[in-house]
C-alpha cells in the first residue's frame, strides 16, 4: 500500500508517521487521552495553542448554538442535492459551499473589524469613536454594515444577543467593544432617519466572539460554516431516509418542492422556433431590436 | 420539425399546451417538512429543544450532534467519547481531504469551496463509514437470520472482504496505538455496545485469514465506537467528514499563505509520464470519412468485443464496474 502523499508541501500544521499523528507538536491520541476536546483542537489547529478554560467555554457555547438553524440556504442546498440520491457527503459538501457573501459572511465582517481597530490605533481614536466612524463611512457610501439584521428573525436573531452577553461574561475585549459601538451608532443613525431598529445577527455576535477568541477571519468563517455542515447533514439524512427522492411525487399528500405547480415563469412568452432557413435573418433582427438584452443574466 | 411528427411519440408535439402548471387546490401547499428542527421569528428549536436554552445550560456542539441525529441528550460518558473520536479524527496530515482543500485553494477560491470540497473525499474507501456500518449491520442481521455462531458468520464475510478498504482492519495502524486506545477508552467509559465486540471478532477473523500482519485501523475503531454511541452509518459518515473539514480550513489558509496560486494552463504533465497512443497527425475533415469508424454493436457478440476493446482504453471508464446503490436501501 502506497502511503506517500499525493504532492509535496512543507506544512506547519501536522505530520503523520506510522507511529503517530501530530498536530502543531501535540500527539493527537495523547490529546484525546488527556481529555482535550474538539473545541481545544480548534484552538490548537488554527492558533497553535492550548486554550484557556473560559475560551473553551465560549467556543462550546457558540458552536453549539450555531450548529442548527433549521431552514437556511445551506440546509436547502443539502436537501436539494440529496433529492438526487448521490452519496451523502455530496449533499453535506454542497451545504458548506453555500456560505458566501450573503449567508454567513464571517470573514468579511472580521476583516472590517480589523481595519477599523487598526485605524483606531493609528489615528489615536477610541474604539467607541471608531464604531461611529465605521457606521458613518459605510452608510454614507450606501454600503450595508455587516453583522446586523436577519431576514427571518425580524426582531433579532434569538442567538445573537445571548451570545454577546456570554461573550461579555467570558472573554470581553476590543472586538466586542467595537461591535457594540457599531450597533449603537448604526441604530442611532437609523432612528434619526426615522427607520426602525435593526438587531445584531449571528455574524455580528458570533464572529465577534470568535475574533476575540483569537481566530482569524478565515478561521472563524471556517468554524462557523463547517459547523453548520453537521446539521445540514442531519437534514439531508432525514430527507434521504424519510422523504421521497426527486421531490416531485404526485402521490404525496403535500405538494412537493419540485412539483410542476411550484414553477412560476416570468421570462419571455412562448415563441416559435425559427427554421434553419430563417435563422440568420431572425437572429440578425433579434440582435438589432435588442429586446433580448433585458433578459441577459 | 425534426422528429416531432413521428407517430411513435407519446402525444402530439404540435398541439402541446403552453404555460406553467396551476397549483393543485386539493393538496396541501408545499412546506419544508422536517423532524430535525424548526425556527420562528424568536426561536430555533432542534428536536424540541430551544438551541439558545441548550447552550445557556452548558450544552455544546457535541451534545447538539446527539440531539440532531439521535433526538436525545447524550450521557456524559457518551459526550466525552464523541469528543475523543472527534479529536482523533480532526487532523490527518496531507491526506485526501487536505489535498483536495489545498488544490481548490490554489485556484484562489473561497474558504467554503475548499472546506466543502474536502468532504467529498469521503467515499466507499476513504472514510467509508456507510459501507463499514452496513457491513457490521449485515453481519448481525445474517447471524440473527441464520442462527449460526457469530464467529462463523464473521469469518465468512471477512474472507470475502479481506482486501476491502471498508473492512476496518488493515496494516495502517500497526505501529500507531491510536485506534486501540480509542477502543479501550470506549470500554473504560462504559459506552461499548454490540459493535465494539463485533469489531473485535472481525479483527480476529482478519488476523487469522491474512498473510500479512493486520489490526484494527481508524475506520474500524471510529466506526465501531460511533455505532455504539448510537449514530447510524450515515450519520457517522457525515459527522466525521465534517469534523475533518475544520482542519482542512487550516490547510486552505496555509496554502494561501505559503504557496503561489495556480493559473489555468500553468500545470504541465511531463511527456515521460504519458503512456497513451504515440503522437500522430490530425486527419482533415475530408480524411475523417475514411479514417473514422462508427462503433455501434449490432449483436451481443459484437457488443462484447467492443466492450473488451474499450476496457483497454485507460480513462474511458469501461474498466470500472460501479453500482450506484440507493442509499436509502435497507439491509
Amino acid at each position: 500500500m502506497d502511503r506517500q502523499p499525493l504532492f509535496k508541501r512543507r506544512t506547519a500544521i501536522s505530520y503523520k508517521t506510522e507511529e503517530e499523528t501530530v498536530v502543531r507538536g501535540y500527539n493527537v491520541s495523547d490529546l484525546a487521552e488527556a481529555g482535550y476536546t474538539f473545541y481545544d483542537m480548534l484552538f490548537i489547529l488554527f492558533q497553535n495553542r492550548i486554550a484557556a478554560e473560559n475560551e473553551v467555554d465560549m467556543l462550546r457555547y457558540e458552536t453549539g448554538e450555531f450548529l442548527e438553524h433549521s431552514m437556511s440556504p445551506s440546509a436547502v442546498s443539502a436537501i436539494g442535492v440529496i433529492n438526487g440520491r448521490p452519496n451523502l457527503p455530496a449533499a453535506v459538501a454542497a451545504s458548506v459551499m453555500t456560505f458566501g457573501s450573503a449567508h454567513g459572511p464571517g470573514a468579511a465582517h472580521g476583516y472590517m473589524m480589523h481595519k477599523y481597530i487598526e485605524r483606531a490605533r493609528v489615528e489615536g481614536k477610541s474604539i467607541e469613536e471608531m464604531g461611529k466612524i465605521l457606521v458613518d463611512e459605510y452608510m454614507d457610501a450606501g454600503l450595508a454594515v455587516m453583522g446586523l439584521g436577519q431576514p427571518q428573525h425580524l426582531d433579532g436573531d434569538p442567538r445573537a444577543e445571548p451570545t454577546h452577553i456570554k461573550h461579555e461574561q467570558l472573554c470581553s475585549g476590543v472586538y466586542l467593544e467595537l461591535q457594540r459601538s457599531i450597533e449603537k451608532h448604526f441604530n442611532a443613525r437609523r432612528k434619526k432617519e426615522g427607520k426602525e431598529y435593526v438587531a445584531v445577527n449571528m455574524i455580528g455576535a458570533g464572529n465577534t466572539a470568535l475574533a476575540e477568541l483569537g481566530f482569524s477571519p478565515t478561521a472563524a468563517w471556517c468554524i462557523g460554516c463547517v459547523c453548520r455542515g453537521f446539521s445540514c447533514a442531519a437534514h439531508a439524512t432525514f430527507t434521504m431516509k424519510k422523504g421521497r427522492a426527486w421531490g416531485a411525487s404526485k402521490r404525496e399528500p403535500m405538494v412537493q418542492m419540485l412539483d410542476l405547480s411550484m414553477i412560476k415563469y416570468v421570462g419571455p412568452a412562448d415563441r416559435e422556433v425559427p427554421t434553419q432557413a430563417e435563422r440568420q435573418e431572425y437572429a440578425k433582427k433579434q440582435k438589432e431590436e435588442g429586446e433580448y438584452k433585458k433578459w441577459v443574466i | 420539425m425534426g422528429n416531432l411528427d413521428d407517430p411513435r411519440l407519446m402525444y402530439k408535439y404540435r398541439t402541446r399546451e403552453h404555460g406553467t402548471v396551476e397549483a393543485d387546490p386539493k393538496r396541501a401547499r408545499f412546506q419544508w417538512v422536517s423532524e430535525v428542527a424548526y425556527k420562528n421569528v424568536h426561536r430555533i428549536v432542534a428536536r424540541g429543544y430551544d438551541t439558545t436554552e441548550l447552550v445557556e445550560e452548558g450544552y455544546g456542539l457535541t451534545d447538539m450532534l446527539f440531539i440532531d441525529f439521535q433526538s436525545r441528550i447524550p450521557l456524559i460518558e457518551e459526550e466525552q467519547m464523541l469528543n475523543y473520536v472527534m479529536v482523533c479524527m480532526f487532523e490527518d496530515g496531507l491526506s485526501s481531504p487536505a489535498n483536495i482543500a489545498r488544490i481548490v485553494a490554489s485556484g484562489k477560491t473561497l474558504l467554503t469551496q475548499a472546506a466543502g470540497s474536502s468532504i467529498l473525499a469521503f467515499g466507499h474507501a476513504y472514510g467509508a463509514y456507510q459501507t463499514f456500518g452496513k457491513m457490521l449491520d449485515g453481519i448481525l442481521a445474517k447471524q440473527a437470520k441464520e442462527g449460526k455462531p457469530l464467529e462463523e458468520v464473521v469469518g465468512a464475510i471477512v474472507k470475502k472482504r479481506l482486501k476491502d478498504p471498508a473492512l476496518g482492519v488493515s496494516n495502517l495502524m500497526l505501529k500507531d496505538p491510536m485506534a486501540k486506545r480509542m477502543i479501550a477508552r470506549a470500554e473504560k467509559l462504559g459506552v461499548a455496545g454490540k459493535y465494539i465486540p463485533l469489531m473485535k471478532e472481525v479483527v480476529k477473523a482478519a488476523q487469522k485469514l491474512s498473510k500479512e500482519p493486520v489490526d484494527i485501523d481508524m475506520l474500524g475503531a471510529t466506526g465501531a465506537v460511533m455505532l455504539d454511541l448510537g449514530f447510524t452509518p450515515e450519520a457517522t459518515w457525515c459527522i466525521l467528514s465534517v469534523t475533518r473539514a475544520f482542519a482542512t480550513g487550516a490547510h486552505y489558509c496555509e496554502e494561501n499563505e505559503q504557496e503561489e496560486p495556480v493559473r489555468l494552463g500553468q500545470t504541465l504533465t511531463p511527456k515521460e509520464w504519458y503512456d497513451g497512443p504515440a503522437d500522430r497527425p490530425v486527419p482533415t475533415l475530408e480524411e475523417r470519412k475514411s479514417v473514422a469508424k462508427a462503433m455501434e454493436a449490432q449483436t451481443p457478440e459484437e457488443w462484447k468485443q467492443i466492450f473488451l476493446e474499450r476496457q483497454k482504453i485507460k480513462g474511458s471508464g469501461w474498466a470500472i464496474v460501479e453500482e450506484i446503490d440507493d442509499p436509502k436501501r435497507k439491509i
